[in-house]
C-alpha cells in the first residue's frame, strides 16, 4: 500500500537531522566548489559514452548532499551523546526512453527506485570522486535500461491509461552559486547547556524518561544536469527538542514535548526562554498524569494555530502532492475538483518555499531551488476555497505539464512532489476571545456539555492509498475541554482525532486572526524533508475523536531510585 | 593488557565490600540489589544480570587517496536480563522469549556521564522492562509445553562459579591525523593500478570497558580493546568475472597493528593479487590432491571444524509454529572420530601471546561472566565436546566458558577463542610440497594444486557471494582467493573462478598430512555466512594457529557464471 505517513517529530529523533538557511547568496561564479566542476566533468563523459547505449539516455543529473551537522543531547542532567557527522552523498537520475514514456512512468506494483544515495569522499579529490560516480552511474543506468525495457512489454502501461500525460516536463536550466556556510556549534558549550536543562527534569517524578537535544547542521547541495543546470546552494538549520515521557496510573503511555528551530544556532531563543520551556514541559506531564482520560466525543472544537497547521498538511497537504493525482493506486481525492471549491470559500492556502520566516520564527521549509534544480516560488493551490493547482514536480500530471518547484527528496531516495512552507490564508478571521465566544456559543446551540481547544498536537499519519481507509490521524498532546458554563478548562488526556478529510474542510466556522508556526520533518515516499505549517487557529463545527488505546503494561513496579550517592 | 588478572572464585563475602569507586559498578550493583524485591504474579527473579559495554570507537574510511567518511564517538550499550521460574524451566528457550509488548522507557544507549542517579535510573527502568518481558515469556513458554512434548529434557540454564574479577580500564588516546594520513596514504597505493575499479581502505579503533554484575555474585570489569584495517579491492577480468582480494590486520590495540611499512607492503600484495587475477586463466573442474598452505589451512578448519562447534539449543515452540534449525555438521558426533588420529585440538581463550605475539581469541571472561580454561575438543581425532554456554544443549550441559556473544532467547552465542591445531605426526613443510607433486604422478595428474588463501572472511558483496555459491547446497566452504596449478616440474600458475565441492566437516577425516609448522590466522567472528565483513552485529576476535595440510582428494569446479558486462563507459583517468 503506497501511503504517505507524515511524522513531525517533535519528539527528539536524533537521527533525524535536517536542514539550514543560508545566509549569503553570492552571484553565479563566485565560491564555486571544485566538486560542481567534478561533477559536470562526469557528467558529460558519462553522457556522451551513454548516448551510444540501447535504450539511450535522454536526460542524467548528478545531485550531491553535503552536510556538516553536530548533536548534543542530555538526560536527567547526564550527557547521552555528542555525535558529529559529515558526509558527502550522490544522487544519480538518469532518464531514458523519451519523456514521453521514460523509465520513470508509474506502474503499479513497481516502485521506481534507481539511486542509492552513495557516499563519496568529502575531500575535493578528483580521480577519487570521479571514480565512484562513474561505477554509480553505471548501476543506475542498468537498472534504468531493465525498468524502460519492461515498462514497453508491460500491458498495463500498453492499456489506456486515464492520465495520459508525460513522464518528464521540459523546464528552463539553473544556474547559481552560492558559496558553502560553515557550521557554527560550539559543542562543550551546548553539552553544559542541555546537561543543565535537561536536569529540570529530576524534579518531576513522574517523568520516566526524557532528553534536551540540540542539533545544528549546514548543507550544501550540487546539481549538475545534462540540461545545463549548475546549482550550488546551501542552508543552515538548528533545532532544540525537548521531551518528557511517563505513564499514568492505568498504564496509557503519556508524553510532553516542546521545540525550536532557526537558521542557525545564534538564532535560536535565549537560554532563559529554553529554560523556561523545560520547566513547562515537565509540569504538563505531570499534569497530563494526573489528568483524566478523554471519553469519545463528537463536537465543536478550536485547534490552535500550530494544531491548524499540522491537520492541514495532513489532510489537505498530501492529498494535492502532484504524483499522487497520477498514480492508480492512489485514492486521488481532488484529482478531478481542479477549479471547484475544496475548502470554505474564506480560506486560501500557499506554498511558499521561498519565505524564509514568519514574523521572528525561521520556517522549516525553505528552499531556493528543489532536487530538480526548478527554482523555488510561492504557489497558490487554494484561492478562495477554490482548488487551483497541485504541488508539482518534473512529473507532469494531466494539465500540469510543468513543474512548480516542489521535487523534493532525501539523498538516497527519488523525487517525488512534497510540501514546503504551507501558509493558511484567512478571510474571517477574529481576535482569539471572540473565537473561544464562538466556540462556547456553538457548544451550547449543539447541546454538548463541552467543547474542546486543542493546544498542541504532535503531528500524524494520512493515508492516501485507494485501499486504505480515506481518513487521517493526528495525535493531540494537549487538549483541554471548554465548559460553557464558565467552569477553568480542564486539561484531559488520551485523545486521538479521527475523521475523513472532505467532510473535515466543511466544518471550518472561522479562524483567529494570529498565525502560529508548526515547524517539522515529513517523511514519505521520497524521504524526510523539512516542511512548515502555518495557520491561524480554527473553529471547527465538528470534530471526532478516540481515546487512545492504554498501555498494556504497569508503570514501574519498584519505586524510583532515590538518588542519594551513598551506595545503598 | 598489562593488567593484573583478579581471578577470586565464589562466595566472596559482598555485603561487606567498601563503598565501590567506581560509579558504574556501584550503580549496577545498588540497583540489582533492588531487583530481588521484583514481585508479580508471586514470580520473583532467580536470575538477574546486567551488563554495560562503555566504549569509544573510531572509524576512518578512505578510498583513492580521499577520505570518504570519519566516527569519533561514545556510547554505552546497557543489557539486562532476568531469569524468572527455576533453571530446569524458566523463561528462556522460547520462541518469544525476546518478544515484549508493553512500552520502553529505559534507553538504548546509556548517558555517558559518571552520573550514579542517572545510571541507576536507567537499570531501574531497563530492568522492571525485563522482569515484564520475562513473566510474560515464561507464562507463553508455558501453555507451549503444554500442547508440545519436550524430547530434549534439558535444563533451561546451568550453574556457573561467580566470578570476581576487576581490571582498570584501557583507554588510549587516538591519534585522529595520524589515522586519516594512513588511510589515505594506504588506499592511494590501488591508483598505481588502472585495472582495480573498486578499492578503499577503513580502519577502526574499538576501546570498549565492559562491565557485568549478576546476582550470583559475580562482578566484572575489563578492558575488552580492538583495532583492525582492512583495505579491499577489486577488478573486472576480460570475461566479466569479479575478482576481490582484501587485508584484513587486527590487533587488541591499534599500536599493536602491523607497522606502516608493513602494512603498505601487505596493500601492494592484496593489490598485486588483483592484478594477477585479472590475468589469470579460469580454472578447471578438478579432483585430486590438494595442498592448504599456511593462512588457508586454518581458514579451512575455522569454516569445517569450529564453526561446526557452536551447537545452538533448538527453542520451544508452538505445535503450529515448528522451527527449523539445520543440523550442524558435527552435531551428534561427541565420541567419534572426525580427524586423524595423530591430531588433537585444544581451544584455550586464556592464552594471550602465541610466540610473541598477543593473541586475538584471548578473553579473561565471556559474556555470561565465566573464564574459560584450556578446552580440549579433539584428541587423539575424536571429537571430545562443543562450545558450550550457561545454555545447556545436548553432550554439554555445562559452560566451558564460549558463550562469547549474546544470543537470542536468552542464550549466548558459543563461539570460538583461540584455537590450536597439534600434530603428533608431522612432514617438513619442504617434504609436503613433494609429497604433492608425488600423489599427483601417481595418478597421472597433468598438474596438482595449492591453495594460499580462502575469501574467509569475505569482502565480498552479497549478491557476489549469491552468484558464486548459486546452485550448491548446505553450508559452503568460501572460494580460494589464491589458487594455483603446480606442474611436475614444480612451476606454479595462478588460475581463479574455482570453488570447492562437498568440502566440509567430513574431508577433514581425510587429511593425508601436516606440516611442521604453525601459521597463525585470525579474523573476526561475527557468524555471517563467509564471515562477510559488512554484516554487522557483535564481532569477537578469534585466532586459529594450525599447520599446512596435505589432501589426497578434493574436488573443485568451475563457478558456473554468467558475469555483469563491464561498465559501458571508460573509466575515468586516475591521475589528472
Amino acid at each position: 500500500m503506497r501511503y504517505a505517513g507524515c511524522v513531525f517529530p517533535k519528539v527528539p529523533a536524533l537521527s533525524v537531522i535536517c536542514l539550514l538557511l543560508a545566509t549569503a547568496v553570492g552571484a553565479s561564479g563566485a565560491g564555486q566548489s571544485a566538486l560542481l566542476e567534478i561533477l559536470a566533468d562526469e557528467l558529460k563523459r558519462n553522457f556522451e559514452a551513454l548516448k551510444k547505449a540501447d535504450p539511450a539516455p535522454y536526460y542524467l543529473a548528478y545531485e550531491v548532499t553535503e552536510e556538516d551537522a553536530e548533536a548534543v543531547a542530555a538526560t536527567f542532567g547526564s550527557l547521552q551523546s555528542a555525535n558529529s557527522n559529515r558526509s558527502r552523498n550522490l544522487d544519480v537520475t538518469i532518464r531514458v526512453g523519451s519523456p514521453k514514456l521514460d523509465n520513470y512512468h508509474r506502474m503499479q506494483g513497481d516502485f521506481a527506485q534507481f539511486t542509492a544515495g552513495i557516499a563519496i569522499p568529502l575531500e575535493d579529490n578528483a580521480a577519487a570522486i570521479k571514480r565512484r560516480i562513474w561505477l554509480e552511474t553505471d548501476r543506475v543506468y542498468r537498472l534504468a535500461s531493465q525498468r524502460l525495457i519492461r515498462l514497453k512489454t508491460n500491458t498495463q502501461v500498453k492499456a489506456a491509461e486515464e492520465d495520459t500525460s508525460d513522464d518528464f516536463s521540459l523546464e528552463e536550466p539553473s544556474d547559481f552559486v552560492q558559496s558553502a556556510g560553515k557550521l557554527a556549534f560550539n559543542r562543550n558549550e551546548w553539552s553544559a547547556k542541555v546537561r543543565k536543562w535537561s536536569a529540570e527534569f529530576s524534579k518531576h517524578r513522574g517523568v520516566l524518561s526524557s532528553s534536551v537535544t540540540a542539533l545544528a547542521s549546514q548543507q550544501m547541495r550540487y546539481i549538475v544536469n545534462t540540461e545545463g543546470t549548475r546549482i550550488q546552494h546551501g542552508r543552515g538549520f538548528a533545532r532544540i527538542l525537548i521531551g518528557a515521557f511517563g505513564k499514568a496510573g492505568d498504564g496509557m503511555d503519556l508524553s510532553a514535548t516542546d521545540s525550536f528551530e532557526a537558521e542557525s544556532p545564534d538564532r535560536l531563543p535565549k537560554d532563559e526562554q529554553v529554560a523556561a520551556a523545560v520547566e513547562t514541559v515537565g509540569k504538563r506531564l505531570t499534569d497530563l498524569l494526573r489528568a483524566p482520560p478523554v471519553d469519545p466525543y463528537v463536537g465543536p472544537a478550536i485547534l490552535s494555530g500550530s494544531s491548524a497547521g499540522v491537520f492541514f498538511h495532513e489532510i489537505f497537504g498530501h492529498r494535492i502532492e502532484g504524483h499522487r493525482q497520477k498514480d492508480e493506486a492512489e485514492g486521488q481525492t481532488f484529482t478531478k475538483s481542479v477549479d471547484k471549491g475544496v475548502l470554505p470559500e474564506f480560506l486560501s492556502v500557499v506554498f511558499d518555499p521561498t519565505r524564509k520566516n514568519m514574523a521572528s520564527t525561521d520556517l522549516n521549509g525553505w528552499y531556493a531551488f528543489d532536487d530538480e534544480g526548478v527554482k523555488a516560488r510561492p504557489v497558490k493551490v487554494v484561492e478562495d476555497g477554490i482548488l487551483r493547482t497541485f504541488l508539482m514536480s518534473r512529473s507532469p500530471v494531466r494539465g500540469f505539464p510543468k513543474s512548480n518547484g516542489h521535487g523534493r527528496r532525501q539523498p538516497g531516495a527519488e523525487v517525488v512532489s512534497r510540501q514546503s512552507n504551507l501558509i493558511v490564508e484567512s478571510k474571517k478571521m477574529v481576535p482569539e476571545e471572540k473565537l473561544r465566544a464562538m466556540l462556547v456559543e456553538e457548544t451550547k446551540k449543539q447541546g454538548k456539555p463541552y467543547g474542546l481547544y486543542f493546544q498542541q498536537v504532535t503531528g500524524g499519519f494520512t493515508t492516501t492509498g485507494r485501499r486504505g481507509l480515506q481518513a487521517f490521524t493526528v495525535i493531540p498532546l494537549v487538549v483541554y475541554r471548554v465548559y460553557p458554563d464558565g467552569r477553568p478548562d480542564e486539561l484531559v488526556r488520551g485523545v486521538n482525532i479521527v475523521g475523513t478529510p472532505l467532510a473535515s474542510f466543511a466544518k471550518i466556522i472561522a479562524t483567529s486572526d494570529r498565525h502560529e508556526v508548526f515547524n517539522g520533518i515529513c517523511g514519505a515516499e521520497s524521504g524526510s524533508v523539512p516542511v512548515s505549517a502555518v495557520s491561524p487557529a480554527l473553529l471547527v463545527s465538528e470534530i471526532e475523536i478516540q481515546r487512545k488505546a492504554a498501555g498494556i503494561d504497569s508503570p514501574p513496579t519498584l519505586p524510583r531510585p532515590t538518588g542519594a550517592g551513598g551506595g545503598q | 593488557m598489562k593488567a593484573i588478572l583478579l581471578l577470586i572464585l565464589a562466595g566472596s563475602a559482598l555485603a561487606q565490600a567498601p563503598v565501590e569507586k567506581d560509579v558504574i559498578l556501584r550503580a549496577m550493583k545498588d540497583e540489582i540489589a533492588r531487583a530481588r524485591a521484583l514481585r508479580l504474579v508471586d514470580e520473583p527473579p532467580y536470575f538477574v544480570e546486567y551488563s554495560l559495554d562503555d566504549g569509544a570507537f573510531y572509524y576512518v574510511h578512505a578510498s583513492m587517496g580521499a577520505l570518504v567518511g570519519e566516527r569519533d564517538s561514545r556510547e554505552r550499550h546497557p543489557r539486562v536480563r532476568i531469569r524468572v521460574g527455576e533453571t530446569k524451566l524458566d523463561n528462556a528457550n522460547h520462541i518469544a522469549s525476546d518478544a515484549y509488548r508493553g512500552s520502553r522507557f529505559d534507553p538504548f544507549r546509556y548517558p555517558l556521564d559518571d552520573n550514579y542517579e542517572v545510571l541507576r535510573h536507567c537499570f531501574w527502568l531497563a530492568t522492571d522492562r525485563a522482569y515484564k518481558q520475562s513473566l510474560e515469556a515464561l507464562a507463553r513458554k508455558k501453555a507451549s509445553l503444554k500442547n508440545v512434548s519436550n524430547t530434549e529434557n534439558l535444563a533451561d540454564f546451568s550453574t556457573a562459579p561467580a566470578v570476581k574479577l576487576l581490571l582498570p580500564a584501557v583507554r588510549r588516546v587516538v591519534d585522529t591525523r595520524q589515522w586519516r594520513d594512513r588511510a589515505r596514504e594506504l588506499s592511494a597505493i590501488f591508483n598505481a593500478y588502472p585495472e582495480i575499479i573498486g578499492s578503499d581502505v577503513s580502519a577502526t579503533v574499538s576501546q570498549t570497558t565492559s562491565y557485568l554484575v549478576n546476582n550470583e555474585g559475580t562482578e566484572i570489569r575489563f578492558p575488552d580493546n580492538l583495532a583492525y584495517l582492512r583495505a579491499r579491492a577489486s577488478a573486472i577480468a576480460p570475461d566479466g568475472m569479479k575478482v576481490y582480494d582484501l587485508l584484513d590486520a587486527l590487533a587488541p590495540e591499534g599500536a599493536q597493528l602491523p607497522s606502516h611499512a608493513e602494512l603498505k607492503a601487505a596493500v601492494t600484495r592484496v593489490a598485486e593479487n588483483v592484478r594477477a587475477m585479472v590475468k589469470a586463466p579460469v580454472g578447471e573442474s578438478y579432483s585430486g590432491p590438494v595442498l592448504f598452505e599456511g593462512v588457508a589451512a586454518a581458514q579451512l578448519l575455522a569454516q569445517t571444524l569450529s564453526r561446526n562447534l557452536s551447537v545452538s539449543r533448538r527453542p520451544v515452540s508452538d505445535p503450529d509454529r515448528p522451527i527449523n534449525i539445520p543440523t550442524g555438521d558435527l552435531e551428534g558426533r561427541i565420541g567419534s572420530r572426525i580427524l586423524p588420529e595423530w591430531i588433537d585440538v585444544v581451544d584455550d581463550p586464556s592464552q594471550r601471546e602465541w610466540r610473541g605475539r598477543a593473541l586475538m581469541g584471548y578473553y579473561p571472561v565471556d559474556a555470561e561472566g565465566v573464564a574459560p580454561k584450556a578446552l580440549p575438543l579433539v584428541e587423539k581425532g575424536v571429537l571430545k565436546t562443543y562450545y558450550g554456554t550457561r545454555t545447556p544443549v545436548q553432550g554439554v550441559e555445562s559452560t566451558n566458558g564460549h558463550g562469547r556473544i549474546p544470543g537470542p532467547m536468552g542464550s549466548a552465542v558459543p563461539l570460538a577463542g583461540s584455537v590450536f591445531v597439534k600434530a603428533s605426526q608431522v612432514t617438513p613443510a619442504a617434504e609436503l610440497k613433494k609429497k604433492l607433486l608425488e600423489m599427483g604422478r601417481q595418478r597421472n595428474k597433468p598438474y596438482v594444486m595449492v591453495v594460499r588463501k580462502l575469501d574467509f572472511p569475505s569482502s565480498a558483496a552479497r549478491e557476489d557471494l549469491g552468484r558464486i555459491a548459486r546452485g550448491q547446497s548446505g553450508v559452503q566452504v568460501s572460494m580460494p582467493l589464491a589458487i594455483f596449478r603446480v606442474y611436475a616440474d614444480g612451476r606454479e600458475e595462478l588460475v581463479r573462478g574455482l570453488r570447492f565441492r562437498n568440502v566440509n566437516a567430513r574431508t577433514l577425516k581425510d587429511i593425508t598430512a601436516a606440516s611442521d609448522d604453525l601459521t597463525t590466522f585470525e579474523y573476526l567472528e561475527n557468524g555471517a555466512p563467509f564471515a562477510r565483513i559488512d554484516s554487522g552485529g557483535y564481532v569477537v576476535g578469534t585466532s586459529i594457529v594450525a599447520p599446512s595440510l596435505l589432501f589426497e582428494d578434493i574436488e573443485l569446479e568451475k563457478i558456473p557464471g554468467d558475469w555483469p558486462k563491464p561498465p559501458l563507459a571508460p573509466a575515468p583517468p586516475v591521475s589528472e
